[in-house]
């Protein structure tokens, strides 16, 4: 309530100066957030957002996972396409993968960690991903020596040809995460597991 | 093993696929970006519009569509973008330079010059054919015509200054051309002639339509679901192969071999 008046106000100054018929074009006011959030690389999706002001951190690149429900700590390497188009998997067990498309993790968005569920017989890191429960935390070290801590939203399966692209990898008004791994039955006719689980999570601690 | 031999066959076909810019070292410019369209302050506009634009490496490819402008007439469209701009739409507030030849109150009208503080000069022409340059800016032989239209082109050349700019979400969409006496048609009226072309009525080149292009959070959306497992703990191994085989086009003999190896070292 305090910020909107606040806001209200500072849009208003100047278009009293220029002359009183700006005051009923509305378009006016969306040019306060604008004024409001200096970092305009980080927009953020509606200036209403509750989220607005979650927390945040620059871009730097993620170096290690800890996921201290499972048990988990691994490095992470970074990951990019294949030429088909889909996401690069690392090359074993571990460690994980950041797909380097995404954001890193901290800053506003998805920022996307993959890894495998098994690997040549051993459990990959993301083994036990599927039994992960909200508010469990996943941390992440950065390469600038922050560490940002995520707190899970919700953790969910999908078949893999109904991927839920757009809510793992659509923008969003906060920093979050997405864990993904494979999950579901394992089908031998084409050698690969039928789902994919995914673990939704949020930034919710810096330091 | 997966990863080490995908390289190993890439590096030869790289050149082929220029459809993936990720290959080089350096970081190329890539990733994609969105502008919603919505009336620019002041004009007489009801109408809506959306544009998309892909970026590999100086390479753009955009659709933009649009509804609700003045039927039968073109409309200029273009990105913009300024190093010195605000690289925002225009607000009503930018709305105050001194009256234009023929207009009778400078508050009536809001011309592409008053909003080149906020979204700076043309960067690329939104053409349908041909050149895409700032000089085809006024091209109004070459853009799309009437109240609903919606086009794309994946040829456009850009800068690697402007492709930065655009996925630093510090471009804009602008379409053009208001009907502000509402006679169906880009007259010279109250409004008089163009600020950019005396030639033309400043009812064709007056911005209509405007939007800050976003760049996507993820730059590019991987296609499908995620490969991590081999099925190795559920059953026996070998899930990467049929994923390998069909990214690569690996030969029958090299993909019988690969599979070889990767049965041996499935395990229960």
């Amino acid at each position: 309530m305090f910020a909107a008046a606040g806001m209200a106000a500072v849009v208003l100054l100047p278009q009293d100066i220029s002359g009183p018929v700006r005051l009923d074009v509305p378009v006016a006011v969306d040019a306060a957030p604008v004024t409001l959030t200096p970092d305009t690389s980080t927009r953020v999706p509606g200036p209403t957002s509750p989220a607005a002001h979650s927390p945040r951190l620059p871009a730097s690149d993620p170096v290690r996972v800890r996921i201290p429900a499972l048990g988990v700590t691994s490095r992470i390497m970074h990951l990019g396409l294949e030429r088909d188009g889909s996401m690069e998997v690392p090359p074993g067990a571990y460690p994980v993968g950041w797909y380097d498309r995404s954001p890193t993790p901290g800053q506003l968005g998805p920022a996307v960690l993959a890894g495998h569920v098994d690997w040549e017989g051993e459990p990959g890191a993301f083994y036990g991903l599927r039994e992960l429960r909200v508010a469990d935390i996943v941390v992440i070290d950065r390469a600038d020596g922050t560490v940002a801590t995520f707190r899970v939203d919700r953790v969910e399966e999908h078949p893999k040809d109904d991927f839920p692209t757009k809510d793992v990898y659509g923008d969003i008004d906060h920093a979050g995460l997405r864990l993904i791994t494979c999950g579901g039955a394992f089908d031998e006719d084409t050698g690969d597991y039928l789902d994919n689980v995914i673990v939704f999570a949020s930034l919710t601690a810096t330091g | 093993m997966n990863r080490i031999t995908r390289a190993a066959i890439t590096v030869p076909v790289v050149g082929l696929t220029a459809l993936l810019a990720s290959a080089g070292p350096a970081a190329a410019a890539e990733g994609s970006a969105q502008a919603d369209l919505t009336p620019v302050p002041v004009n007489p506009v009801n109408a809506s519009g959306r544009g998309e634009v892909e970026i590999s490496g100086t390479t753009l490819s955009f659709s933009l569509a649009a509804q609700g402008l003045l039927a039968g007439a073109p409309h200029a469209a273009h990105i913009h973008f300024g190093e010195s701009a605000r690289n925002e739409c225009p607000t009503a507030s930018d709305n105050n330079a001194a009256p234009l030849p023929g207009e009778s109150d400078p508050h009536e009208h809001f011309t592409t010059t008053e909003g080149a503080p906020a979204y700076g000069e043309i960067v690329v022409s939104l053409t349908t054919t041909g050149d895409t340059s700032p000089s085809s800016g006024l091209a109004v032989d070459r853009f799309p015509v009437g109240d609903h239209f919606e086009y794309s082109r994946g040829d456009v050349q850009v800068s690697e200054e402007v492709a930065q700019a655009i996925l630093s979400g510090k471009a804009v969409v602008v379409i053009h051309g208001v009907d502000y006496d509402g006679d169906g048609t880009y007259s010279a009226g109250d409004r008089g002639v163009s600020d950019l072309d005396p030639s033309l009525p400043g009812e064709a080149t007056d911005p209509a339509l405007c939007g800050v292009l976003n760049a996507s959070q993820v730059s590019t959306q991987p296609v499908g679901a995620v490969a991590a497992g081999d099925g190795s703990s559920s059953a026996d191994g070998g899930s990467a192969l049929p994923y390998v085989l069909g990214g690569l086009g690996l030969t029958a003999a090299g993909g019988a071999a690969f599979a070889a190896r990767r049965s041996s070292r499935a395990t229960a």
